[in-house]
């Protein structure tokens, strides 16, 4: 099959094989002593441990020829942003010393938050490629806590504007900045941080350029995103062509408590292209859950890459050439002004697990049951009657399970497809910068959805307030749980409860729960979701059943109803009568 | 066996031998503090019983135990343990309602689009971890008191499942151990057999899961490593030594083989820290500052920086691939590797040449070795580009064989239209380039250029590949120390005893009670002259390095900042302040001298300093090399162009003798490539120094 395929690649340029390769390794390490560079300077948490950022270094037309990540599902924003930033000033008027930023939602496809810094790297009087940095700031302004409706309740706004000019930095612009944000310091301490970045990332491409001359180094970049292109295509051709369709849905999106938010997505494979169209995914939405088209494509483009060349480095746009997507404006994923986007992360997850289920009947081996699919990551604000401060907390997102594959059982506690090499922050430091106790952090026994390999299972934290705090819960897919393939059973989904004065209350008609008052004592429980199974649970061994009993993963009642298997309680063994018998009754 | 040597009548006892064991080979390097001589020996690691190999290569370093007063021993036992789960059966026991601590981890997906990614497999199964009722603050208040007789239930029930080992973690245990003291203390009382470790004994910083996976992994390698001290201890007393045994600790520090036996999980790295030691003492002895030290062997490549003079380390690392890695919390060597080394396998994927990770290790090993390896490695390169004599591997001890080397190389290449030569060149090329980026992984990540320090190399490979890495690096002057080979054994030699401590201790800086600072300080440093004490050696001096964790006040990674002690006598708020924006700015290119800074941890390294030998001195030459010393010409390819090129034998070179590029100066187990331009003189020590051309 392959054979037909061998494309002749374009005689343009004189490809040496080492140089590529020696270029290759040489982006790669670019963008990842940028990060490098970013984490440990950065202030706050949600860059550091949760490396919510990404890095990157692009050519001089804005695309991507490597991506240091960061965000797995930021992989269409920052290139995007790149190239609307050439349009915005025009090649010609770029200069060297300039750094551009803006954090636009509508230009990142997500939320303000996301502040956005871009180098032109010139080499010898001539632009070369840019180096760009976005990072997640802690605080952009906006209202806290609750729910948004429009994109200017959710904070400060800055354009596509010139942040340093020809080596000089926009005095006035950090004023503003300061002034619109909770916490300056910190805001400025990112900045720097990402300028560091992006410099760096400037400082190395050039020691690059010097080395083996522009020519040369361009020439390498396009021959790798060339390959790219042909093992994308190569991994395509295997999948049988056809269209392929599967629906979902979300919980809602927090105005209209229990509307369920319909997905639908359309893969049509044909040859060595692929099209997914995800025109019928719902409409824009009220609350903050929306994100912008580059987000519509950077969905398309995690599935894709996930399918067919998950492990390739650098990550280049080659890759992506012989994908097609389709989306009009004004969906969820696709969002325009004045849509709220706070939230831009959490919807596009689930988008990502359909794609992988229409997928399912084509290559059953190749893709994943649903996972939890949200960063369930409430925040707690209060006044810390300790240091006397304003304190904005969080654990970082909570991680939990991810889906069966028809090989292997899913992954239990780890964090969800929006975030990649994304760390959870030790409940030991969040108890020596808060006033809180956690009580209890822990596996669900039970939440990974049953199957003939089992989905991994979810986590649950227990936090117990010091002083008077707000708690926020922004949580989807409590009441739409992680779903199994081809017969495998759902997990169990993302979940909220509150103990006030003494009392647990467990029932919410979802995981949303804005600006919760909590008094010193009180506590809150957030728990996240398992993984789909896959496969029949009752064609589980029965050995492999029991052994999931003796870890505590699955409770002896869960083995007899869902797997139909009898485990005694206490040796953990298999009680083969008990077993067959309610294995043939099924 | 020899016999003249084990009849000599006088026994001095004053030598100190040193023995690192490696995968393949056991390295001895033996001192005389009498005569002053340096002799090393070097034997393969016999696995099934590790004190045979030692002891074949201390005969063949022409030395024996009765004549030593110091052995000085780094081992892979402890790792390897841990990467080949052949450990103990181990239970852990936690604060109630965090035994899952262990098994969540950090929740982290490095390789972010691979939907068949693993998490890190912990040392102890769930079903073997158990809690108890207990909880301190994080501020070192009891919020709940040990349950006793739960836990005294739970230590009954594990030594009845008969476990051997058991790790203890409680929450907040770095803010008052008193919990997990207790705890150890109930327990090793009742079940005196059961190995113990609490957390705190390894680490008093926070973060729950390092802990818990560093005590973890001591509980689990503890009854193994314990044993094999052990014998190697009864072995060599009942071969007549009557000396100090110490062990290498992943920080390149010695300590007393008893302490060994308990906190084993500091001796994880020590070869390789080793060799960073021997990199120090070669500085020093050569008045260098700042050093790259450049290991490579025949799977991986490792880089170590010298810094001011110092060795460079941090407060943990990751065991294991990353993805899956089990952290260890303590301090180490910071040593940075890539899978790029001799056995490297060479291969084309989608149309690029790729060289590793993959290695042909022993077996099959390169094709050349002629063992049935069919893929071409990057000594297969050496040996087709002329680097390697194919009569003279390792003395000539291993014939190569150049033929299969070839095939191997020209059916890699035929896919890209590249001959065996050309294939040859860019793997080195590739190979050079992708080790530079491990040099440049140490430094960069510090804020250091690398570019302005001496490349120290050694290793079987380190020679061969210095003046190609350093060209990438653009570093101009390269040291090839003397038996690159054995470099780790000799390192031990320069060894002190060393003994680290640390305790998070959150306080802002302007407020920080000084009367507190001094009074952990003084506990850590006690507890480092304590650990000396027990030793059986008397150190020359005994010196305390103080150091802060701090950041900038709402930042989450800490740096650690040296300090020295009078900023604590005069209480210098200012001064600690200066110091770390300074080393903010060195490291990060930023600083924020307006701001607020905290103190997250402190720290402290205590040193027993042990007599150090001297750097032997070789005899002095003109700066002709002497005529025994040239061994013929061969042809060699640089840039893709055979030349012929001179050959040397090191073991001939005088001091003062200078040699040009190309050549090649062959010794046992190592050649030294001097490229087109590059200038050779051997130094007073006998070491080669290299002045690089055509360095950036």
């Amino acid at each position: 099959m392959a054979k037909k395929s061998a494309k002749k690649p374009t005689k343009r340029r004189k490809i040496d094989p080492v140089v590529t390769e020696i270029i290759r390794n040489g982006v790669i390490a670019v963008t990842e002593e940028m990060k490098t560079n970013l984490m440990r300077t950065a202030y706050n948490m949600i860059i550091y441990e949760a490396l919510d950022f990404t890095t990157g270094l692009f050519t001089p037309e804005g695309e991507t020829a490597s991506i240091g990540i960061g965000l797995p599902t930021f992989i269409r924003g920052m290139a995007e942003t790149v190239k609307a930033k050439i349009r915005h000033f025009g090649i010609k008027n770029m200069k060297p010393g300039d750094i551009y930023v803006t954090n636009d939602a509508y230009t990142t496809g997500s939320h303000l938050n996301h502040f956005t810094f871009t180098l032109p790297i010139f080499h010898k009087g001539k632009l070369a490629g840019f180096s760009c940095c976005m990072a997640h700031w802690l605080d952009v302004g906006g209202v806290l806590g609750g729910i948004t409706t429009d994109i200017f309740s959710e904070g400060l706004q800055i354009p596509i504007v010139k942040y340093q000019d020809r080596g000089k930095v926009n005095q006035d612009l950090l004023d503003i900045i300061r002034m619109n944000v909770r916490l300056p310091p910190r805001a400025m301490g990112d900045l720097r941080a990402q300028v560091t970045a992006v410099k760096t990332g400037e400082r190395r491409f050039l020691e690059l350029l010097d080395r083996y001359g522009a020519q040369a180094v361009s020439d390498a970049i396009a021959e790798i995103m060339d390959r790219a292109e042909a093992a994308a295509r190569a991994r395509t051709r295997t999948i049988p062509d056809g269209v392929y369709e599967a629906e979902s849905s979300l919980d809602d999106d927090g105005i209209e408590i229990g509307k369920r938010i319909p997905i639908k997505v359309k893969v049509i494979v044909k040859g060595d292209e692929m099209t997914i169209d995800l025109s019928d995914v719902s409409k824009q939405v009220r609350g903050f859950y929306n994100s912008a088209i580059t987000t519509g494509y950077g969905c398309a483009q995690v599935a894709f890459k996930c399918i067919t060349s998950p492990t390739d480095y650098p990550i280049n746009d080659g890759a992506f050439r012989s994908l097609k997507v389709i989306i009009p404006p004004g969906r969820i994923v696709s969002a325009t002004r004045p849509a709220p986007m706070r939230l831009w992360m959490c919807f596009p997850m689930t988008i990502i697990d359909t794609i992988f289920k229409a997928l399912q009947p084509a290559i059953p081996d190749r893709v994943i049951a649903g996972h939890h699919a949200d960063l369930v990551a409430p925040y707690f604000f209060g006044f810390n009657p300790k240091s006397s401060e304003v304190f904005i907390g969080t654990f970082g997102p909570l991680g939990g399970g991810w889906g069966a594959k028809k090989t292997e059982d899913g992954v239990s506690a780890t964090v969800c497809l929006n975030d990649g090499d994304t760390h959870n922050g030790p409940n030991e430091q969040a108890e020596a910068k808060f006033p809180i106790v956690v009580e209890r952090f822990e596996l669900i026994p039970d939440s990974g959805g049953a199957g003939r390999h089992r989905g991994g299972l979810g986590i649950a934290r227990t936090t117990r307030a010091l002083s008077n705090m707000t708690i926020n819960s922004q949580s989807d897919r409590s009441k739409c749980p992680p779903w199994g393939l081809d017969g495998g059973g759902d997990a169990t989904g993302n979940a909220i409860a509150f103990r006030v004065g003494g009392q647990w209350k467990t029932e919410f008609p979802n995981a949303k729960v804005l600006s919760a008052q909590l008094k010193a004592e009180d506590a809150w429980r957030i728990s996240s979701g398992g993984g789909g199974g896959y496969g029949t649970p009752f064609e589980r061994p029965p050995e492999a059943v029991a052994e999931d009993v003796r870890q505590g993963y699955v409770s002896p009642k869960a083995a007899a109803e869902l797997y139909g298997v009898v485990v005694d309680a206490k040796t953990f063994a298999v009680d083969k009568g008990a077993t067959d018998k309610l294995r043939a009754a099924r | 066996m020899t016999k003249s040597k084990a009849s000599r009548a006088v026994r001095s006892a004053n030598v100190r031998l040193a023995a690192d064991i490696g995968g393949t080979f056991t390295d001895i390097a033996v001192f005389d503090d009498k005569s002053g001589r340096l002799s090393f020996g070097k034997a393969l690691s016999t696995p099934q019983r590790l004190v045979d190999g030692i002891s074949a290569g201390v005969e063949k370093a022409g030395s024996d135990y009765a004549a030593a007063n110091l052995f000085l021993h780094g081992s892979t036992v402890a790792i390897n343990t841990i990467l080949e789960r052949t450990g103990a059966k181990t239970a852990l026991i936690t604060t109630d309602g965090f035994r899952d601590v262990y098994e969540i981890g950090r929740i982290n997906r490095p390789d972010a689009y691979n939907l068949f990614f693993q998490k890190h497999v912990p040392l102890i199964e769930r079903a073997l971890r158990f809690e108890v009722k207990e909880r301190m603050r994080a501020d070192g208040e009891v919020l709940i008191p040990l349950d006793e007789a739960g836990l005294i239930a739970l230590g009954d029930h594990v030594a009845k499942i008969g476990m051997d080992a058991v790790a203890i973690m409680f929450i907040n245990g770095y803010a008052n151990p008193a919990h997990e003291a207790r705890a150890k203390a109930l327990l090793s009382k009742r079940h005196p057999n059961l190995f113990v470790t609490a957390s705190h004994e390894l680490s008093q910083e926070y973060r729950e899961f390092e802990r818990c996976s560093t005590a973890a992994a001591n509980a689990y390698i503890g009854p193994k490593v314990h044993r094999y001290v052990g014998e190697i201890d009864r072995h060599i007393r009942s071969a007549g030594f009557k000396g100090s045994f110490l062990i290498v600790q992943s920080t390149g520090g010695l300590y007393e083989s008893v302490q060994a036996q308990t906190q084993c999980v500091r001796m994880l790295e020590s070869g390789p820290a080793a060799g960073v030691i021997g990199t120090q003492a070669l500085c020093h002895t050569l008045g260098i500052k700042n050093a790259i030290a450049f290991d490579m062997g025949g799977t991986t490549a490792k880089a170590g920086v010298i810094y001011k003079g110092e060795a460079l380390t941090t407060g943990a690392a990751l065991i294991g691939g990353y993805d899956k890695a089990l952290p260890v919390q303590i301090a180490m060597m910071d040593i940075f590797e890539v899978g790029t080394g001799g056995g490297s396998i060479a291969r084309v994927e989608d149309g690029a040449l790729r060289v590793g990770p993959q290695s042909a290790g022993a077996q099959p090993g390169p094709a050349c070795y002629g063992h049935g390896g069919t893929e071409p490695t990057v000594t297969d390169a050496n040996l087709v580009l002329g680097r390697l004599g194919a009569d003279r591997f390792l003395g000539g001890e291993m014939k190569l064989d150049v033929k299969a080397a070839e095939q191997a190389l020209a059916r890699a290449g035929k896919p890209l239209g590249m001959n065996a030569t050309q294939t040859a060149d860019g793997i080195l090329r590739i190979a050079a380039t992708a080790m530079s980026y491990a040099v440049k992984g140490v430094t960069t990540e510090r804020g250091l250029d690398a570019g302005d320090f001496v490349l120290v190399a050694y290793g079987g490979a380190g020679p061969l590949h210095a003046t190609a890495v350093a060209r990438e690096i653009g570093i101009r002057r390269i040291i090839i120390p003397g038996a690159p080979g054995v470099f780790s054994a000799f390192g031990m030699l320069f060894s002190d005893l060393r003994y680290d401590y640390v305790r998070t201790s959150l306080m802002a800086l302007e407020d920080a009670p000084f009367d507190r600072i001094e009074k952990v300080f003084r506990e850590l440093e006690q507890q480092g002259r304590d650990a000396i004490a027990a030793t059986s050696v008397k150190p020359d001096q005994i010196t305390v390095k103080r150091a802060l964790d701090m950041r900038y006040v709402g930042q989450e990674h800490p740096v650690t900042v040296d300090l020295p002690m009078s900023v604590f006598a005069k209480k210098d708020r200012k001064g600690i302040k200066q110091h770390f924006d300074d080393d903010h700015l060195q490291r990060y290119g930023t600083s924020a001298p307006d701001e607020r800074a905290e103190i997250v941890s402190l720290r402290v390294t205590v040193a027993g300093l042990m007599k150090k030998p001297p750097q032997e001195r070789i005899k002095k030459g003109g700066s002709a090399p002497p005529k025994a010393a040239f061994t013929g010409k061969r042809p060699v390819s640089f840039g893709g162009k055979f030349r012929a090129a001179p050959t040397y034998s090191r073991a001939a070179l005088l001091a003062g003798n200078k040699i040009a590029g190309p050549a090649l100066i062959e010794e046992h187990a190592s050649t030294t490539v001097l490229m087109p331009g590059d200038r050779m003189t051997v130094d007073a020590h006998g070491n080669l120094v290299i002045a690089a051309a055509g360095a950036k």
